[in-house]
């Protein structure tokens, strides 16, 4: 049963702050409106509690081993404290000091944001996952610990927060129950960004802690600057994929298309996430048939982090995101392509187009682009031939937030789906104001214990609502409908999404990306290039 | 004689360290370090794409040119300030008490600008009073009293209303504290008292703008009631208090808007934002986690890749 908390109650040692109950969470709707149509949420082994911080709320996104001594804790809480100072500092985060002192110094505490934020609202209104609860909690230690006479003025600004243990083990995991959608903040009068302060807890237990969850760390960015790839595939390995590809494109289409590889002078630098080549093939191998029938100069790379559009960093360490990015640009310079394209990936979108602009200096500043303009010119100008009535199922678009409120890219991929899919719906509310699909900011790939349930049940729970609500007229499964989900981040998401829920056998609902439509829409690819049995 | 003058030694204080202190907080923010970009659709230079789109949508953007429209700016501005669109939107409930407790205040604000009018114009021989044959006096003389009466009626019931608000809605109680009802129980003082000086002691604003008037010419007054004196030096410890507190978050607004929710300023060769990344990239490192190399420049640790393959990190 949920319990009213106060600000203070994160400090309380020993006692777990919330239980996640299916009774609490938001209503779906048909065919999931009872709860006991729902799968039950996976609880912690006693031993794995024992073992691992887990009493924000049962949950352990992190795998934080429990400190064997007071003297152990003492430490990790003053690391936190050093890490927190130069987190509030001009000399070791220039990168984000502005925007994160307007938000820690600013909030009127009005709450406007909360209803706008998914995960808060899926929950039942659980008061920890309320965008201004964390900020708050910072704020206080803060108030308390770094400024002067902080311990005094505690006591008149409200809760009396306590610095110990159980406040930062609550702390860092409670900065991975939020996606970084940053709905809240656009619902904020005076601009201020909780999912920035989110992020920023994130950076602070990374960068001087070397705390952060290890698909994103050890698994993700360190992986990819080591082995080539967040998801472990070598460069060897990636040129092996991409002949099964072309393989696979020949057998499907009848086309023998060769994927340009490490093409010098190639206009575009075309750059997938690694996990569409592992999980969903069909995506590259869709790019490689539009690309080749438009006829564009354009080419992968098999160096060293440049086959994988995966850039974590963005999510929680401003230095490995740098070391991605420059990656990414270096082999750019060396093919000595115009620009780099970035394929149907979200994050990577926002992360290598919009964030790394003010990294990247004289010759490392290669023009970067999304390639949803390139498809929308290709479809809408007559470049492709192309029948719509291939396409005549009910369609749906997932925005992904980084590509849309992140970045403004609202019209190009509408437009096309306007043109290639007859029974185009729209989920209310989208485009800038669309809902997570509660895979952001690295959650769709994180598998620690109960993380995945949480993951299906809370902060995915808003977006399968949607979803649902969309389709309701088409809901039976012996109508085959598809989620357009360009980016593959929020198709993981989706793919967890309706295997929990077992979507595609109560609903008939598949997933995928918008190039598969364009290349299911093509008149001279005679079979349909969409399987249904892909769910 | 005395309590005049040090009212007037007050009131030029406060005035003082409220401009000493506003031009400290905005400086500080205008100062900080150039910032990675961090926008928020919809940009509201972007009329061309009300929808919230952005110029990323162009093919080959950097070759294009963009538009950014002031008057989109400016539009979003006004109607937030002056009407408070998001919360009336999403809130509505707290909208009926924090847009009244607004207005208020900005009327309050051109209150006081209209006492210094008046005090002005009254220092050039024309008379402000309900029997003026000047129109300008006659003017001054009405709206001083129709905008300080509404903004003091207006703020005083925006004010009790976020006081009751605050104290028994659940969600907003749980993150107000003692400073947070101090301020408003202050600021309830202030119109309180403000109105009770009015309405009682000084109907037609006489006192107070004879008051600014011998600020204007540094020379004392003769006598003035115990409740508008009062209500003044509240003014006065108010203008010294609020730079300090929250209450300054419209400085921030700016700031959040224009420097990190619109700033979709793209950094170009030769541009001034590459010289102030030059800058940041000159920064030195001094995280401790074991991937980090501490001691290096920002561009040093970057281009270097440390290997922690053998390091335990969670």
């Amino acid at each position: 049963m949920k319990k009213r908390l106060r600000i203070r109650d994160i400090s309380q040692p020993n006692e777990q702050l919330v239980d996640i109950a299916l009774e609490d969470l938001m209503k779906l709707p048909y065919p999931y409106d009872q709860p006991d149509k729902e799968p039950p949420f996976k609880q912690l082994t006693e031993d794995q509690k024992e073992r691992y911080e887990s009493s924000l709320d049962g949950v352990s996104a992190i795998s934080i081993p429990r400190p064997k001594s007071k003297e152990e804790e003492d430490k990790l809480v003053e690391s936190f404290l050093n890490g927190l100072k130069k987190l509030l500092s001009k000399e070791d985060n220039w990168t984000f000091l502005q925007p994160l002192m307007l938000s820690l110094e600013n909030c009127a505490k009005c709450q406007n944001c909360s209803e706008a934020c998914p995960i808060y609202v899926a929950s039942g209104k659980q008061e920890i996952y309320r965008p201004t609860y964390r900020s708050e909690v910072l704020r206080r230690i803060i108030q308390k610990y770094l400024k002067k006479g902080g311990k005094f003025f505690a006591k008149f600004s409200g809760d009396n927060i306590e610095l110990n243990w159980a406040t930062v083990a609550r702390l860092v995991e409670l900065s991975y129950r939020c996606t970084l959608c940053r709905k809240c903040a656009q619902a904020c009068p005076i601009g201020v960004d909780n999912g920035l302060i989110a992020r920023e807890i994130r950076k602070l237990f990374s960068q001087e802690m070397g705390i952060a969850p290890k698909e994103l760390h050890q698994l993700g960015t360190v992986q990819q600057l080591k082995v080539g790839a967040s998801t472990g595939i070598t460069p060897k390995a990636f040129k092996n994929m991409l002949q099964f590809m072309e393989e696979e494109i020949e057998e499907k289409t009848g086309k023998k298309i060769e994927i340009p590889l490490d093409r010098e002078g190639a206009d575009i630098l075309l750059i997938h996430n690694s996990g569409e080549c592992l999980s969903w093939p069909e995506n590259p191998e869709a790019f490689a048939i539009i690309f080749d029938a438009a006829g564009l100069s354009w080419t992968l790379s098999s160096d060293l982090v440049a086959y994988d559009a995966a850039n974590y960093g963005v999510w929680y360490d401003d230095v490995q995101f740098s070391r991605v990015a420059l990656k990414h640009i270096e082999a750019a310079r060396k093919l000595k392509v115009n620009k780099i394209v970035v394929g149907e990936c979200g994050h990577f979108h926002k992360a290598m187009i919009v964030t790394a602009d003010r990294l990247l200096t004289e010759e490392t500043n290669i023009p970067r682009e999304s390639c949803l303009p390139i498809l929308e010119d290709l479809v809408c100008n007559g470049k492709l031939k192309l029948d719509p009535t291939r396409n005549d199922f009910p369609v749906t678009l997932h925005d992904p937030c980084n590509i849309v409120r992140l970045m403004g890219i609202i019209e190009p991929q509408r437009r096309i789906l306007r043109k290639i899919c007859p029974q185009f719906r729209e989920m209310e509310p989208h485009g800038v104001d669309n809902y997570c699909c509660g895979g952001g900011s690295g959650f769709a790939i994180m598998q620690s214990m109960n993380f995945p349930d949480w993951r299906a049940s809370v902060s995915g729970r808003m977006k399968f609502k949607q979803i649902l609500e969309v389709f309701q007229d088409v809901i039976s499964p012996e109508i085959k409908k598809y989620v357009c989900a360009p980016c593959s981040n929020c198709k993981g998401q989706i793919r967890d999404l309706f295997s929990y829920y077992n979507a595609w056998e109560k609903c008939g609902i598949l997933y995928g990306g918008l190039v598969e439509l364009i290349v299911n829409a093509m008149v001279d690819i005679k079979e349909p290039f969409i399987r249904w049995e892909w769910h | 004689m005395w309590g005049i003058i040090f009212l007037q030694i007050v009131s030029y204080l406060s005035v003082l360290i409220f401009v000493i202190v506003l031009i400290a907080k905005a400086g500080r923010y205008a100062t900080m370090p150039i910032h990675l970009r961090w926008e928020l659709y919809p940009v509201a230079s972007e009329t061309e794409r009300p929808y919230g789109g952005s110029y990323f949508e162009n093919l080959d953007w950097r070759a294009k040119p963009r538009q950014k429209s002031l008057l989109g700016e400016l539009k979003f501005m006004g109607k937030e300030l002056f009407f408070f669109t998001l919360y009336y939107r999403l809130k509505r409930h707290y909208w009926y008490f924090v847009y009244p407790f607004h207005i208020g205040a900005f009327l309050l604000i051109g209150w006081l600008v209209l006492l210094l009018a008046g005090a002005l114009t009254s220092l050039a021989g024309i008379s402000v009073s309900a029997q003026a044959t000047n129109v300008w006096g006659g003017i001054v003389y009405y709206l001083t009293l129709i905008v300080g009466v509404a903004g003091f009626i207006i703020a005083a019931c925006g004010t009790i209303g976020l006081l009751m608000k605050r104290s028994m809605d659940e969600d907003l109680k749980l993150y107000t504290t003692f400073v947070d009802y101090f301020n408003l129980s202050f600021i309830l003082l202030i119109l309180f008292s403000g109105l009770y000086a009015w309405y009682f002691f000084d109907p037609a604003f006489t006192v107070v703008r004879e008051f600014m008037q011998s600020l204007i010419t540094f020379s004392p007054v003769t006598s003035m009631n115990p409740a508008t004196y009062i209500n003044v030096l509240l003014i006065c410890l108010f203008l010294i208090y609020m730079p300090f507190t929250r209450m300054m978050h419209y400085i921030a607004k700016y700031f959040t808007y224009h420097k990190v929710r619109w700033d979709d300023e793209p950094n170009l060769s030769g541009g001034a934002i590459e010289k102030k990344v030059k800058e940041a990239l000159n920064q030195p490192v001094s995280w401790l986690a074991p991937h980090i190399q501490s001691g290096k420049k920002w561009s040093e640790v970057t281009s270097q890749v440390k290997d922690t393959s053998e390091t335990e990190v969670q």
